[in-house]
């Protein structure tokens, strides 16, 4: 895809076609036609097994046709301080060996003309004189000749100071980035419309802060905020009412804290870039999440430069990624990769992380302060209300701190129908390395406080926590905290039954009275209902078949280890039958013949803007979205697969209908949807098997649709559009098709009506959601503190498991993730944190092997509703309710509930003195 | 807090990196000098009492018995410990049965003949951990001192073979030459050394 | 500067004049090429950069990442390169991509020679069935993984093993 992006610089990406292969494309579409591998496993297995060449990091020069053959080296300089003014460089100490060819600081990017995207604003690099925003933040991008050099500056420089300060400012202040209350008050009946809700009323922010920048949350007489006197009000109702509860009613108001933590993906952030100044065209190789966002990014940075600054076009080629966990998702890496280039023009550069710089410089996740009130009726056992104020570490720049904030607020009661609640929320500015996206967003934190108060609820009244879940889980078709319900699956009965009859729940107290000397025995449970999806997802895929039967697929989703590729594969073989050898990632450039153009902005558009666009059948209101938000199965392969619907009923089906001599008039016609694939055999009841070679020969032959391909958006719901197409309309959850008969190229089909998700969804908190429960047998040793993990079980619904065990997978991923969160990692904030680059692991400490119960870790994945069920997200809601589990297990073994994470073998040591 | 003190980079005071920079960034609070001193023998002679003196010696060696960088692989089980913080050794090592780590990870796979400063990776042709018996983590000066005497947990050594291996031994001496990110111990080998000869000399009185 | 040679995957490399202080892993990725080899931490920490040294008639996993490129003078190493003699995968790489062991992939040129020295050490020396677990646990624990829980890794390697236990157990 081409598009021009702000000061009219042509941008395409694609996946990168890599190295040392004249036939480069073939090479690097996985697993690649024709290239041996095991019948079953991803569809990137071989490659990675043999050490190919995938990752931006194991990119240099020479492997890129067209190249200069040498790569030359960046190095991003960061301070250690926030609290001194900064005043300049002291690079006197570096040996003549290990000069760098050019610096380039804030005063050089000055000159030319530079914008820092609005999603990153902030000084790109701190300029003299000033006070830095953040630790962590850029000084400097030191620029070598050659790798010896760099590396020995490198190694220099970590061990020694190299920065000047002077005068002791403090940390800068900065206004929040912002701060929401969501306030809902359900009608009196569960069939009453709500008294108040952010679905009804929209979202609302206070309109007065303090003079340290907190928000001021009571109601104040303000003409301009009336929408938030009016929330506020009911808000500070629910506070009274859990301030002086009725008799009868349990009311705990308790703090938790969340640690920042390192998203640790094992690969470093990378890159590599080139500009040709002759003809301005800027190469980049780059491994993130947000491929499409980065690119436009470095567009608008370089949109208005002076002329030797400005590109005339981008060229973006986007790897595998080592590992993301959101942490690669909108980071400002590529932005300096970019300078790095273009301040070197003529010389490929490459800029690559070490791990203390990625622990200085990589994107955390937010640390959280949390207030939890709740008030529960004792004879019923029933949550009466509940209200809440998080406070978050946003680090230093925004990034993604609003939206973590507002999925946190919005996710603040978990898998509970609570009839009153009020949640108020505020992310701040802090001179910490900057946190944005990491596996969990908001949820992570906030049902950590929420599942441990529950537990504490339950041995309070006292209440089964089973029980207690029961009585006060959502049920299908009713409310979250925003006033929606969720439009997909509510699984809470079953999850919550499978948790009550495993062994570990069972046995509980049989295993705690059998503890050995010495030796606590404790178990746990906990619940997690976490949304997946932004609000904003797109999806572009491509399904071609050959005459032969051989499937190509391509995609726009990124593959950092969630196995899209394979669950590409796999969906699209659901509807065509047979397994794709040609499936490409990543990529943007090749669904050119789509023509999409996008205006606005599709979370803040308004309705009849977005109606008025809707008639140019080629706009859509985003084109291409990152990979995050548990999004790969639901929405990664959304597209490939109504591109493999389209392929089925106009090519295969007409051909199988030619096949079997099966007149027009005949009834069965229009059964397409009664056939179904054994393998790549076609069955229909009562007519021949057909195999997927034969149909696909047919359908080439009688210029059938042999490739389609397709961009799907949704905005909680999915747009709809109508195609005419030979033999019928068709009407499917995509919002643009091409299509290919025989061997022809693709044409872009003007659709007939479109139906985009109205603009008021964009008050919606979320409407996806899935579920996971875990139960955990914790032993701790007395003398020591020291935590074993007995025993596991974690129940998690998905709908339909495109690839079984990679669901398994990322459940036996997230549950260590969880693990870690809870027992193991911890960053302190600011200096004593990563932001001094002085973290590395062994320091840092991720959860291994010897830490988790290997053999003794159970996942079950309860299978969808329905075959129509479609596959919903699940790799980040498995690694929470791992954490509250532990916690509880812990005070279950000990007596004692902690407030914060990480819990040590000495926190705990210091409770059963 | 001397354990935290190559931490606190001398960054934020000009003064400091000026003189940083008169000695060629050498300093840096970091690598090989200057954490710490040891006072000589001859520092003592005011204490009259010999055996209060001679527990002084050893007092004043105590402030390198007790450091991580001799605590951390004189550990007190099986895992050895690593860096200022002296936290658990990662990735999880373990003894072994000859104090080289087990079958699959032995220490020499990456601590090899010498410091390998790039990757501030210490390193000495016989990197291993003390026999459980030689363990002082969490020990006292006391305590060490009584153990350190004690041929039964001392290695079978004398204590004219303790005046050897404290002031001699090569990697005894890589605790005085840790290289970047870890602080040395205090003085020099030489002093340690001539500590535990006064001290040894002296009766060997513990403190 | 030092002249180095060694042999990588059966082929004869150097003599070639490197710094002392050049870490074998960028003598691998920079130098060479050869970007099988990771680089994660710089610590020796993960050991995503661990390659196969093969001496005195045993052989050992050793990280790349902290020693320096002349330390390997003399040795014949092997890397995630090398495994797969003539493009037909080992055992233990089928095994890998069977049993899905690992997700983004990064950790995996580390975990397969682990697993391959792993597999060459019970050949040599075969152990009771009843400590195979211990033992590999033992044997895989410095390698860190942060998509797969490790679950899958053991069960690959843990599969080879109980495919041909004549070979492997006692």
């Amino acid at each position: 895809m081409k598009w021009s992006a702000a000061g009219g610089i042509v941008l395409s990406l694609s996946r990168f076609a890599g190295a040392q292969t004249p036939d480069f494309l073939e090479r690097e579409t996985l697993p690649g036609r024709g290239v041996p591998h095991p019948a079953i496993g991803r569809v990137d297995g071989v490659a990675k097994v043999t050490g190919a060449k995938l990752y931006a990091s194991d990119f240099r020069a020479v492997d890129l046709p067209g190249w200069p053959a040498e790569t030359h080296h960046a190095l991003l300089l960061r301070t250690p301080d926030a609290s001194h003014v900064y005043e300049g460089l002291a690079l006197d100490g570096l040996g003549a060996d290990a000069k760098p060819a050019t610096i380039i600081a804030a005063e050089d990017i000055a000159k030319i003309g530079l914008r820092v995207p609005p999603f990153y604003t902030g000084d790109l690099f701190c300029p003299i004189g000033t006070t830095p925003l953040y630790l962590g933040q850029p000084v400097a991008l030191l620029l070598f000749d050659r790798f010896d050099a760099y590396d020995r500056a490198r190694t220099f420089l970590r061990d020694n100071p190299h920065l000047k300060f002077g005068a002791e400012t403090g940390p800068l202040t900065r206004p929040n980035y912002g701060a929401f209350r969501f306030t809902r008050v359900a009608g009196a009946t569960p069939d009453a419309p709500d008294l108040y809700s952010p679905i009804q009323e929209g979202w609302i922010s206070p309109g007065f802060v303090e003079s340290s920048g907190r928000p001021v949350w009571q109601v104040l007489p303000d003409a301009k905020g009336a929408d938030y006197v009016k929330g506020a009000t009911y808000g500070t109702a629910i506070r009274d009412e859990l301030a002086k509860p009725a008799a009868g009613t349990l009311v705990l108001d308790r703090s938790f804290a969340t640690q920042s933590i390192d998203p640790m993906f094992l690969e470093p952030e990378a890159g590599l870039g080139f500009y040709e100044p002759g003809a301005r065209k800027l190469d980049l190789v780059l491994g993130v999440q947000s491929p499409f966002e980065a690119a436009e990014a470095i567009a608008y940075m370089l949109g208005e430069a002076v002329p030797d600054f400005k590109p005339a076009s981008i060229d973006g080629k986007f790897c595998y990624v080592g590992g993301g966990f959101g942490g690669r998702d909108h980071t400002p890496f590529p932005l300096y990769l970019t300078l790095a280039a273009m301040f070197f023009p003529g010389r490929p550069v490459r800029l690559a992380h070490d791990r203390f710089q990625q622990f200085q410089g990589g994107i955390k996740r937010h640390a959280f302060k949390m207030r939890s009130q709740i008030a529960v009726d004792r004879a019923s056992g029933t949550i009466a209300a509940f209200a809440a104020d998080h406070v978050l570490d946003g680090g230093g720049l925004m990034n993604y701190s609003v939206s973590v904030a507002v999925v946190a607020g919005t996710g603040a009661i978990g898998m509970y129908n609570v009839p009153k609640v009020d949640v108020t929320t505020v992310a701040e500015h802090t001179r910490g390395v900057t946190a944005g996206s990491m596996r969990g967003y908001g949820t992570v934190q906030c049902l950590t406080a929420l599942e441990t108060l529950v537990d504490e609820v339950c041995t309070t009244l006292p209440l089964d926590p089973i029980e207690f879940r029961r009585r006060n889980a959502l049920k299908v078709g009713e409310r979250t905290l925003t006033g929606n319900p969720y439009s997909v699956s509510v699984r809470a009965p079953e999850i919550l039954d499978k948790l009550d009859g495993h062994p570990i729940w069972r046995n509980r107290a049989a295993e705690k009275a059998k503890a050995p000397a010495g030796v606590l025995v404790g178990t746990g449970v906990a619940c997690a209902a976490k949304d997946y999806g932004t609000g904003a997802d797109c999806s572009l895929g491509t399904v071609e078949i050959d005459a032969e039967g051989r499937i190509s697929i391509h995609s726009d989703a990124v593959e950092m280890g969630n196995g899209i590729g394979t669950a590409l594969a796999n969906r699209v073989a659901g509807h065509i039958g047979g397994i794709a050898d040609q499936v490409t990632v990543a990529q943007v450039d090749v669904f050119d013949a789509l023509g999409l153009v996008k205006s606005g902005d599709p979370y803040s558009i308004t309705q009849a803007e977005q109606d008025a666009a809707a008639a140019n059948p080629r706009w859509v209101p985003e084109i291409s979205s990152a990979t995050s938000a548990s999004i790969g199965a639901h929405v990664g392969t959304q597209a490939a697969s109504e591109a493999a619907r389209v392929v089925f009923r106009f090519g295969l089906w007409p051909a199988a209908l030619a096949i079997w001599g099966i007149p027009a008039a005949d009834p069965r016609v229009n059964q397409s949807d009664q056939a179904f694939w054994q393998g790549e055999t076609l069955i229909f009841s009562g007519l021949p098997p057909l195999s997927l070679k034969a149909l696909a020969a047919k359908a080439h032959q009688q210029g059938g649709v042999t490739g389609a391909m397709t961009h799907a958006f949704s905005r909680w719901a999915w747009s709809e559009a109508t195609f005419a197409l030979p033999g019928g309309d068709w009407s499917a959850d995509i919002d643009a098709l091409a299509v290919r008969r025989g061997s022809g190229a693709f044409q872009v089909l003007d659709r007939k009506a479109v139906a985009f998700p109205p603009t008021d969804y964009n008050r919606i908190g979320t409407s996806f959601a899935s579920m996971c429960g875990t139960t955990l047998r914790v032993e701790i040793e007395r003398a020591t503190g020291k935590l074993t993990i007995a025993k596991a079980y974690s129940v998690v619904e998905c709908g339909q498991a495109l690839v079984p065990e990679i669901v398994l997978g990322q459940s036996q991923g997230g549950f260590a993730m969880g693990v870690g969160q809870a027992l193991l990692e911890d960053l302190p904030p600011f200096e004593e944190g990563p932001g001094n680059g002085q973290w590395n692991l062994g320091r840092y400490v991720v959860a291994r092997a010897s830490d988790l119960p290997l053999h003794d870790l159970e996942i079950e994945i309860l299978p969808p509703l329905s075959p129509r069920e479609p596959p919903k997200g699940m790799a980040e809601v498995v690694m929470i309710p791992v954490i509250p589990a532990l916690l509880n297990a812990i005070f279950d073994a000990t007596g004692h509930r902690f407030q914060s994470l990480p819990v040590t073998p000495q926190m705990i040591k210091g409770v059963i003195g | 807090m001397m354990v935290r003190e190559w931490r606190l980079p001398a960054l934020m005071m000009a003064a400091v990196l000026a003189s940083a920079a008169a000695t060629g960034f050498s300093g840096a609070g970091i690598s090989a000098t200057g954490a710490g001193t040891l006072a000589a023998p001859a520092d003592f002679a005011h204490i009259a009492d010999p055996k209060a003196r001679s527990a002084a010696y050893f007092t004043e060696l105590g402030k390198v018995l007790t450091n991580p960088r001799c605590t951390n692989c004189h550990p007190a089980t099986e895992r050895p410990r690593q860096g200022d913080e002296a936290r658990l050794h990662q990735p999880p090592v373990f003894r072994g049965l000859d104090g080289f780590g087990l079958d699959s990870m032995r220490c020499g796979s990456c601590h090899r003949r010498a410091n390998f400063d790039p990757a501030r990776m210490p390193g000495h042709e016989a990197w291993h951990l003390a026999p459980p018996e030689m363990a002082w983590e969490g020990k006292t000066v006391s305590q060490i001192c009584e153990q350190i005497k004690d041929p039964k947990r001392n290695g079978n050594r004398t204590l004219a073979d303790l005046i050897e291996h404290i002031g001699k031994d090569t990697l005894v001496g890589w605790a005085w030459h840790p290289g970047p990110g870890r602080t040395p111990v205090p003085g020099t080998q030489a002093q340690a050394g001539a500590l535990v000869e006064a001290w040894a000399e002296s009766g060997a009185a513990c403190p | 500067m030092t002249a180095l040679s060694l042999t990588i995957n059966g082929r004869a490399i150097g003599p070639m004049e490197v710094r002392d202080d050049l870490s074998m892993n960028d003598f691998l990725r920079e130098v060479l090429g050869m970007t099988g080899t990771k680089f994660g931490c710089g610590a020796a920490q993960c050991l995503s950069c661990a390659v196969i040294v093969d001496e005195d008639g045993a052989s050992a996993t050793r990280p790349t990442c902290i020693a320096p490129a002349i330390d390997f003078n003399g040795l014949t190493i092997r890397t995630v390169e090398g495994h797969a003699a003539g493009g037909a995968l080992t055992p233990l790489q089928v095994s890998f991509i069977e049993h899905f062991a690992f997700q983004c992939g990064y950790c995996t040129p580390g975990f397969l020679n682990e697993g391959q020295v792993f597999l060459e050490r019970l050949a040599r020396d075969p152990i009771p069935r009843a400590d195979l677990e211990r033992t590999l646990t033992e044997a895989l624990d410095g390698h860190l993984c942060r998509c797969s829980g490790y679950v899958k890794y053991h069960e690959a390697v843990r599969a080879v093993v109980l495919a041909d236990v004549g070979r492997y157990l006692t």
